[in-house]
């Protein structure tokens, strides 16, 4: 017993002078080791509380995913936890001095929270793409129109597009030119879009003084741009007004730009 | 079982179409390829049929499920007038278990399929209305029957031939029936005198609303009160549908011009 507690006290001595940082190097690896598994932990339950499961449910990541015996929940948790890990290694070699302090591992260093939030991007990148396809393609399904098809892989494609650009950035590789096609992209959807929406947007400005302000309600009897009727409905776009069987539907732009007349009897 | 099959046999003798309730996908299948037409009524069109009747209310009665889709196959033009008709619906079971053997044109229209397809209003908000109604209905206000009165669709001109009986609490407002808050707030205003107006897109336009129409011709059963007059009464001056929960009989009664098209006890939902 005396024996045994000698030897310990000697083993605690040369590993608190000679090999002192050997005994830090180890004891930060394990630190890491259970702060990564606490995070990844941490992090799993917290997703899934927060409904990160339901919402990533049937996107395509999400089946792969399962198809591999995991979930994006598990993966980017384990990834978070992994990060950790590799981090607190890499500074445990560094106080040990195993590896040289030399260029590999100063570099590494600094690529790997790059790496990491890549990693991140591209995984929040797959997952959004999918699921705007999904969300899109519901909101479009009444529409029985085959062109219309295509919007839902658009905009997946565009989200899957600035996530490679991001993710690539992240890992330093020259984006240039995928960012000018970016550009014009965004130019021609802004720019076009803006030019094919103008009179619907103009409408919908309108609409929301109209809609908050009420100046007319349903009941009204108005005259809009020389059309006398009852107004019937009034909507962020459009003003229904109705005489005689017949139903006008006016832009609300049309209401600003020539005012309303309400007739009072 | 010779006689057995004979006698159903005789069911499907001379049937010109096959009207299938809620049909899972397999059972579609299996009868599809008939020499008659076969039409679909159910709430979605799951099974992609040519022939389709929506149905916007899970009608418990099944008299009145059949109605509904007879009167809306005969409207789509897929069966005539006196054609014999097979009715496959569910009754007890989760499946089909039943048939039914009808002659179209064998009882008098009652318009409930004109109710929520022909109505101004979109058949949703005619649906959510009758929801809200018999939730109403089933539960009262804090455990006593109330009555109210919803009318739906042509908002404009009914508020021309009403006046407020007081404020209007949903002024500048813009709830519409099916928003989950609503329930709540309709039930609470439901204490209130008067009647509920909603546009044909579902917004509740006013409540408080006393209405003024002529009463002129107005054909509802007797001993029905003074608030299903009124709702009968509107939806004869006016293009809207009224939906009327009784306070004393506890019933949800669905007018459309100026006739009774629609009766529904709460409870059996």
């Amino acid at each position: 017993m005396v024996g045994q507690i000698a030897a310990l006290r000697r083993l605690l001595r040369r590993l608190l002078t000679s090999e002192l940082e050997l005994f830090v190097a180890s004891l930060i690896v394990v630190t890491a080791l259970l702060l990564g598994l606490a995070v990844a932990r941490l992090l799993n339950s917290l997703l899934t509380d927060a409904g990160v499961p339901e919402e990533v449910e049937g996107t395509l990541f999400e089946r792969t995913a399962r198809r591999l015996g995991t979930s994006t929940v598990k993966l980017v948790s384990r990834l978070s936890g992994l990060f950790i890990v590799a981090v607190g290694t890499i500074f445990a070699l560094r106080v040990a001095g195993v590896v040289n302090a030399g260029l590999l591992i100063e570099r590494l260093a600094d690529f790997l929270p790059s790496l990491f939030v890549a990693a991140l991007v591209a995984i929040l990148g797959l997952v959004l793409g999918d699921k705007a396809e999904l969300v899109v393609g519901e909101r479009l399904r009444s529409v029985k129109l085959p062109e219309v098809n295509a919007l839902p892989l658009v905009v997946k494609y565009s989200i899957f597009y600035i996530a490679a650009l991001v993710a690539l950035g992240q890992l330093g590789v020259a984006t240039a030119a995928l960012l000018v096609l970016l550009a014009a992209y965004a130019f021609g959807v802004f720019f076009i879009g803006g030019l094919a929406f103008k009179d619907m947007l103009s409408s919908a400005a309108a609409g929301f003084y109209l809609v908050l302000n009420e100046p007319y309600t349903i009941g009204d009897e108005v005259v809009i741009d020389g059309q006398r009727g009852i107004v019937q409905e009034v909507d962020v776009f459009v003003t229904r007004i109705e005489s005689d069987g017949r139903e006008f539907i006016l832009p609300n732009r049309q209401v600003f730009k020539n005012g309303i007349v309400r007739v009072r009897d | 079982m010779s006689d057995l099959r004979d006698l159903v046999g005789e069911m499907t003798d001379g049937v010109e179409a096959v009207l299938l309730f809620s049909p899972s996908g397999s059972y579609y299948e299996r009868v599809v390829d008939a020499d008659q037409p076969v039409v679909v009524v159910s709430g979605e069109n799951t099974v992609d049929a040519e022939h389709y009747v929506e149905l916007p209310l899970e009608f418990s009665d099944v008299a009145q499920r059949i109605r509904f889709g007879l009167e809306g196959a005969l409207e789509n033009g897929v069966i005539e007038e006196g054609d014999a008709v097979l009715c496959a619906a569910k009754t007890f079971a989760e499946d089909i278990d039943s048939l039914v053997r009808v002659r179209a044109g064998d009882f008098v229209r009652s318009g409930v399929y004109e109710l929520f397809a022909d109505s101004r209003a979109e058949a949703s908000v005619i649906r959510d209305v009758l929801e809200v109604a018999i939730e109403l209905g089933k539960k009262g206000q804090k455990g006593k029957p109330v009555g109210a009165l919803f009318v739906v669709g042509d908002a404009g001109k009914v508020m021309n031939k009403s006046r407020p009986l007081s404020y209007n609490p949903f002024e500048k407002s813009h709830v519409h029936v099916g928003d989950p808050i609503v329930n709540v707030m309709l039930k609470e205003f439901s204490r209130l005198d008067g009647a509920f107006i909603i546009s044909d897109s579902g917004k509740i336009v006013s409540a408080y609303r006393y209405l003024e129409p002529s009463a002129e011709g107005v054909d509802i059963p007797k001993g029905l009160g003074a608030r299903h007059m009124a709702g009968g009464a509107i939806t004869r001056d006016t293009n809207a549908v009224a939906i009327v929960l009784s306070e004393s009989d506890g019933l949800v009664r669905a007018f459309s011009g100026g006739e009774l098209v629609l009766e529904i006890d709460p409870e059996d939902y």
